[in-house]
């Protein structure tokens, strides 16, 4: 049974209900032993949570846009860093019997995953004393009502289910037959003791009120990581479904595609509220007003220049500190890493993001 | 035989005053005292409480620290009374500390230091604190153990045994008291032992060596003993002076979150923590670092028992009971029937205290106080011990959170912060 259709291709006003409404399934998701989210229907096909009416929901937002004359803001995938090791460097080392710094990532990503439901705490202020034109029938309007609610139960499950977190956990257990986790994990998480930064950064609009800077902020970031996480996805599955270096290819790879098709709706309902937002004009603090696509492109530019610097330097980084000693247990280190250096993909983040800020203030 | 007798007569005295009084309303047909009425038999048993710790030190002075933190238990005499022996309980005299420091060092105080005060800037439940100089010239603090103090702890160990046993014998159904003494017995052990202290802070100052915003002082092992420590001498507002914070222009919640993200990192993170972060310890320098201070009450965790820490909590901020009972198991709580229903309630309870719907990252002092709670009235769980510590941990900090009028997001503080969402 498909559970994903049955909206009414107009409707743009959904209750927090409805958002969260996952039908039913012939068979439930159980992975690692643990009662996950999704199930499948008859023909065995995998049907993401909550999507009765949300993935309808996002369509018609989308198509609403659209006849109002506004484009979907486009990340492009050129500028999605490459993961660290790349996939035949993660091969190279579980053939070699170098497993920790895989199970790190895998644990990593799982944590990052769950980490995903803190959206449900992001506060949204009245939009209607905020945003100049209505936002009646859209994704903004939705974001408390359901959809940030649906995403968090997404990432890290709820009540008696599972979610991306605990899916991770068993791709990874699957795969490489319940590995020891390092016990440096949660540490590095944290950021290793180096204290990470402190709660008050620069803010990009001071001109705004804060809560509905805040939540564009982070709308803006977690559309970012999710487009990002299409790599980390692709690298997951082609990794775990090798059955050269995976205890359970079909299984292990599955599970990373059930997760891949999860995500697809947090992309698209924040690429949508996004976009929305650009194609509105915001009341500033000071009974001024300011063009969305000015913020909405100006947040995107800073966070994506950052980012794509950032991450693959972060990331080589934090694999390189540890490499050395988790190679240890290969029977010739030197070779190895040898080896490793030499599977090394070089890449350059592009010289622009596709958001340069080209307007003022209004 | 004196101690003993100290304790007991404190008993009938805390006992007669809160009793006589409400004897008397009774036989008269009165009302019960009320809350305002009670507050000058709350001080005079704060004092006689207090006065009895300051002649006894000892597990004394350990049980009003612990009472001075929970004002969510105690009445507000109590804790502001009581906070004294955080940090100022009476000193020792001179004379004695300095035989004490001599016989320790093997040599006179001045063939090592340049300079000693003999008036002490701290003196707790173990040990006094006084600044000195080096031959070299660094200015130093210098942690002194209190002469007799490893036969007074004994003695109140074995004197709180024997009567733990007594009640034990009275009682067909006793609490399990006896475990806890014995905790209380290892944990003494580890603190008269200085020179596990010394090791355990340089692990944690390693352990933020990269952090500029935390400070643990330096031990100088070359001067130190097993019972005197040498440290970098460090300077800074009590943690808990909210007014002098924001006089120097620091923000208190700046100062819950990076508390809590130490905590968080030692616990979680690294399985070895300070396990005694009453507000003696824990010092803002005027810059807004934290400085975390006496690192003989660290205790190392289990393997994995971080990670399984991590699991409750998380799965308890996220709603998710399935995960949540896997933790409990992870963590070694049993069910002496076996059943995981017990489990399962548990974890119902915990996450039906959210009447908004999130946490908002806050595990908080209401939460732990539930889960302990919860867990005390089924009486068929085991709790592991290391939990209880733990939980105790939290429990201060909380109350140092309560204390500055902040709030601790765990989540950030176990690296959600704008990770994903």
């Amino acid at each position: 049974m498909s559970v994903a259709t049955e909206s009414a291709p107009d409707r743009l006003t959904f209750t927090p209900q409805e958002l969260l409404e996952s039908g039913s399934y012939e068979e439930p998701l159980i992975a690692g032993g643990v009662r996950c989210h999704g199930g499948f229907d008859s023909t065995g096909a995998y049907r993401s949570p909550r999507m009765v009416h949300r993935g309808p929901a996002i369509d018609a937002w989308k198509s609403q846009l659209a006849r109002d004359g506004h484009g979907l803001i486009e990340i492009s995938k050129a500028l999605m860093p490459p993961q660290y090791p790349n996939v035949d460097q993660a091969k190279l080392l579980l053939r070699n019997g170098v497993r920790d710094p895989i199970v790190r990532a895998l644990t990593i990503i799982s944590i990052v995953e769950g980490f995903g439901a803190v959206i449900r705490d992001v506060k949204v202020p009245d939009l209607g004393e905020w945003v100049v034109e209505s936002v009646e029938g859209t994704a903004l309007a939705h974001l408390d009502k359901g959809l940030f609610e649906a995403h968090a139960r997404d990432e890290s499950g709820y009540r008696e289910e599972g979610g991306h977190k605990q899916m991770w956990e068993a791709a990874r257990d699957t795969a490489l037959e319940n590995p020891k986790i390092p016990g440096d994990v949660l540490m590095r998480m944290m950021g290793g003791g180096g204290g990470g930064q402190r709660g008050k950064a620069e803010r990009p609009f001071p001109q705004l009120d804060p809560t509905l800077e805040r939540m564009l902020t982070m709308m803006a970031r977690v559309c970012i990581v999710e487009v990002f996480a299409e790599g980390t996805f692709d690298w997951g599955e082609r990794v775990l479904s090798d059955g050269e270096v995976s205890a359970a290819p079909d299984a292990a790879g599955g599970m990373v595609r059930n997760i891949r098709a999860d995500e697809n709706p947090h992309v698209e309902y924040l690429r949508t509220g996004l976009s929305e937002m650009r194609a509105r004009t915001i009341r500033t603090v000071d009974g001024k007003t300011i063009a969305g696509e000015t913020v909405i492109d100006g947040l995107l530019h800073g966070m994506l220049h950052e980012m794509t610097r950032s991450r693959p330097r972060d990331q080589r980084e934090d694999l390189r500190e540890s490499l050395g000693e988790a190679m240890k247990v290969a029977s010739n280190p030197k070779a190895l890493l040898e080896e490793f250096d030499a599977l090394e993909s070089v890449w350059t983040p592009p010289e622009t993001t596709g958001f340069e800020p080209s307007t003022e203030a209004a | 035989m004196r101690r003993t007798g100290t304790v007991t007569r404190l008993g009938i005295y805390l006992y007669l005053l809160y009793k006589v009084p409400a004897w008397k309303r009774k036989l008269l047909r009165q009302p019960e005292h009320t809350d305002e009425e009670l507050r000058p038999l709350h001080d005079r048993a704060a004092n006689a409480i207090l006065a009895a710790a300051t002649s006894m030190r000892g597990v004394m002075i350990k049980m009003c620290q612990a009472m001075a933190t929970r004002a969510d238990v105690f009445p507000p005499e109590f804790v502001e009374r009581l906070k004294e022996c955080h940090d100022s309980v009476p000193p020792k005299p001179w004379p004695v500390v300095k035989a004490a420091l001599e016989r320790e060092l093997g040599q006179p105080i001045d063939a090592v230091f340049s300079e000693f005060s003999e008036t002490p800037i701290a003196s707790a439940s173990l040990a006094q604190v006084h600044i000195a100089r080096l031959k070299s010239g660094r200015e130093v603090a210098v942690k002194v153990q209190y002469p007799d103090i490893e036969d007074i702890f004994r003695t109140d160990l074995r004197n709180m045994e024997r009567g733990v046993r007594a009640y034990e014998w009275f009682d067909p159904q006793p609490l399990p008291l006896l475990p806890l003494i014995k905790e209380l017995t290892e944990h003494v052990g580890y603190e008269i032992d200085f020179r596990r202290e010394a090791r355990s802070g340089a692990r944690v100052r390693e352990m933020f060596a990269k952090n500029p915003r935390i400070w643990i002082p330096e031990v100088l092992e070359e001067h130190s003993t097993g019972r005197i420590l040498v440290m970098e001498k460090v300077s800074g507002i009590k943690i808990t002076e909210k007014a002098q914070l924001l006089e120097h222009g620091i923000d208190p919640e700046d100062v819950v979150q990076d508390l809590m993200s130490v905590y968080v990192q030692m616990i979680l993170g690294a399985g070895f923590f300070q396990a005694d972060p009453h507000p003696g310890n824990l010092m803002v320098t005027p810059d807004g670092r934290l400085i975390v201070l006496d690192f003989g009450l660290s205790k190392e965790l289990p393997e994995g028992f971080g990670m399984g820490l991590f699991e409750l909590m998380f799965s308890m901020m996220t709603f998710n009971e399935a995960s949540m009972m896997r933790a409990f198991k992870e963590l070694g709580f049993a069910s002496k029937t076996g059943d995981d229903g017990t489990f399962l309630l548990i974890a119902r309870r915990m996450i039906s205290r959210s009447d908004s719907g999130a946490f908002e990252g806050e595990f908080t002092e209401e939460m732990t106080d539930e889960l302990f709670d919860a867990i005390r009235e089924d009486p068929v769980v085991d709790v592991p011990s290391d939990f209880v510590l733990v939980g105790r941990v939290f429990s201060f900090l909380s109350g140092i959170a309560h204390t500055l009028g902040g709030r601790a997001n765990v989540l950030q503080a176990m690296g959600a912060g704008g990770s994903r969402g």
